[in-house]
């Protein structure tokens, strides 16, 4: 299978006194459908991983390549758009818009890309809303909801505009077991129904168990990548 | 693109309606900074407009003497034009005084389209009462053509300056000189110049308080005035009212060129005002500009914290894929929205103080007077102008750091 997202010796150091190295050297290959988690201590670099292959870093060495094309070097307003466009996330302090509904969090991407009507816009957001079974509470502003419940509504966002690729960071991190399960369930059935790839950063041993691919960081560099699907591990 | 700007506008809004607070005090801010703009604006150029047309109309716009600005040059230069020529001991030839050929002139001062000249005799006379003298300068006019060319007729506080014609040796002073001298209307004077002497009745009387005409001058018939001072058929001073007084300075040129006399506008005989009004302005306009310029402090304040405050949802949104145009958009907008209701406010609360203002009256020299107010449009657009720029700017600074705020940095701390 092509791959959607490709690092190709990526790294990131914060310039400074000394320099701060993030990541270094990571080589990774995201295909859709696939379930990817990245696992390791704290500090171990896998947020700044995400970052980066997010486009919302940019690597200070090394290629990203998203379908083919060299995007890490594009202008803040080329990445910004690739995001709005192909990507979703999905943050661990969900991130509404407290002034907004949950309808209108999940409509803020799809009326900034402006490529639906008013009318189709609610009607995919709606119909997103109720996806995560939350159709009848589209009217609440995120501080009337539960921890799970904005969650979902993240999860819904991050959907608007239809994205090949799904960034999760620490997605159930504030959320109870139970909670837990129904968004890793949610995150399995875009990747695996839906032929979405999917890219978690977590703590979750348990999240990491059901990945397809789960990759193990430690000191800003890739030590392991297990790959579920072929059943192989591949040194990076 | 009109979409996503309304769509951006509509989150600025939303952040807006949640500080409602800060957002009414930014906008009040605004608006008294807009009305009292408008209030010492109007009171400030309404009266400055009201003096200057008092300068314009207490005389003629023009006044054509018979006075030359540099001395006539003598026969001998005048004949070795360009030669090197120097004289001793020459004896300096007499002129006569008076315009001469004051005909052509006035023919050339009527001749400008719309324009009225007044042909006058000024010279100086000596009232005498009892042992009191009083030295006075005396107007020759012609009634009929002076009252078109000056507003004196509106100076005077008794009689009429027609009544010159009818009576035989009438004579208009000022309130002052008659009370110096004891007299007054239908009195008779005894009015004394080099030539000759004669007992004159006043006819008319000047108000008090006025500086242009004074309260040693007088107004005479020219016939009059010209066998007084023994001067027949001689007049030394034309005044020319113009419809536009504001291109008396251009007219007075064109006749000075023309005939060699002086002519002077009401510009370079007010010059001193002038240049006071313009000293004037600066201060107000500086004052005024603070005021406007403290209430867009309000406006960045707010922006400023909305920013502080929004510092995880700019971060939010910038992942989502908002471009830093879009942020800025936001947060300028918001700091607009707010010049512009305050703007509005404004404009409202300096109407209102605009009519408390009119419906006042002041005594200003015995009279009950309005106080001059200038209501046009113009400064409500020039407030508005000014406080939207201000805004802008004032918006725009927190604003350039929202779209610059590093949403990693963001996330990170958060996570």
């Amino acid at each position: 299978m092509s791959a959607l997202l490709e690092a190709r010796g990526l790294g990131r150091v914060l310039p400074g006194d000394p320099p701060v190295t993030l990541v270094r050297e990571a080589n990774l290959v995201i295909e859709p459908g696939s379930f990817t988690t990245i696992v390791g201590p704290s500090g171990c670099g896998k947020s700044s991983l995400l970052y980066l292959l997010s486009l919302i870093d940019r690597p200070t060495s090394g290629e990203l390549l998203l379908e083919g094309r060299e995007v890490s070097r594009l202008s803040g307003d080329e990445r910004a758009q690739i995001r709005l466009m192909k990507f979703g996330f999905v943050f661990q302090f969900h991130f509404l818009l407290p002034e907004f509904t949950a309808l209108e969090n999940v409509l803020i991407p799809i009326r900034r890309l402006g490529s639906l009507g008013e009318v189709e816009a609610r009607e995919r957001a709606m119909h997103l809303l109720d996806r995560v079974g939350l159709a009848e509470k589209h009217g609440k502003t995120p501080d009337r909801l539960s921890g799970g419940e904005r969650q979902r509504v993240a999860i819904a966002r991050a959907l608007a505009n239809d994205p090949v690729l799904i960034l999760g960071d620490e997605p159930t991190g504030n959320l109870d077991s139970q909670n837990s399960a129904r968004v890793v369930e949610d995150l399995r059935h875009l990747a695996h129904e839906e032929g979405r790839a999917v890219v978690c950063v977590t703590h979750d041993p348990g999240i990491a168990e059901l990945a397809d691919v789960r990759v193990d960081m430690l000191d800003g560099r890739i030590e392991n990548i297990l790959d579920r699907r072929g059943g192989a591990a591949a040194a990076p | 693109m009109i979409g996503r700007l309304g769509f951006l506008t509509g989150i600025a809004l939303r952040h807006l309606s949640k500080r409602r607070r800060q957002t009414l005090v930014a906008v009040s801010g605004v608006a008294v900074g807009v009305g009292f703009f408008l209030a010492v604006s109007a009171m400030m150029i309404g009266s400055q407009t009201d003096f200057v047309r008092q300068l314009i109309d207490v005389a003629p716009h023009i006044i054509v003497s018979d006075e030359v600005r540099s001395p006539t040059p003598q026969p001998g230069t005048r004949v070795y034009a360009n030669g090197a020529v120097q004289l001793h001991g020459y004896k300096v030839r007499t002129e006569a005084r008076g315009i001469k050929d004051w005909q052509a002139v006035l023919a050339a001062a009527n001749a400008v389209p719309g324009a009225v000249a007044s042909p006058s005799l000024t010279g100086g006379v000596t009232l005498r009462l009892g042992g009191h003298d009083e030295a006075l300068a005396i107007v020759g006019v012609d009634p009929e053509i002076e009252s078109r060319v000056s507003d004196i007729e509106d100076k005077l506080r008794a009689g009429n300056l027609r009544d010159l014609e009818t009576v035989q040796g009438g004579i208009i002073i000022g309130e002052e000189m008659a009370q110096r001298l004891g007299i007054g209307m239908g009195d008779i004077v005894a009015a004394t110049s080099a030539s000759r002497s004669r007992s004159m009745r006043v006819v008319g009387l000047f108000k008090r308080g006025n500086s242009q005409l004074g309260s040693s001058s007088g107004y005479v018939l020219l016939r009059e005035a010209q066998s007084m001072l023994g001067r027949p058929f001689v007049i030394n001073r034309i005044g020319l009212r113009i419809p536009d007084p504001y291109q008396a300075e251009d007219v007075a040129a064109r006749l000075e060129q023309r005939f060699g006399y002086k002519a002077e506008s009401w510009q370079e005989r007010s010059a001193d005002f002038l240049s006071l009004l313009v000293t004037r302005n600066v201060i107000m306009y500086s004052v005024v500009s603070a005021i406007l310029l403290v209430a867009s402090f309000g406006i960045y304040t707010v922006v400023s914290n909305s920013v502080a405050d929004k510092r995880r949802d700019i971060a939010i949104l910038r992942s989502i894929g908002f471009s830093e145009g879009d942020l800025q958009f936001i947060f300028v907008t918001e700091g607009l929205m707010l010049a512009v209701i305050g703007v509005f406010c404004g404009w409202a609360l300096g109407y209102g103080l605009m009519e408390i203002l009119g419906s006042l009256n002041f005594p200003i020299a015995g009279e009950n007077q309005h106080v001059p107010l200038d209501r046009s449009p113009r400064q409500y657009a020039v407030a508005a102008a000014a406080s939207l720029f201000a805004g802008a700017i004032a918006a725009w600074l927190p604003a350039r750091k929202a779209s610059r705020v590093d949403p990693v940095d963001i996330l990170r701390g958060a996570v």
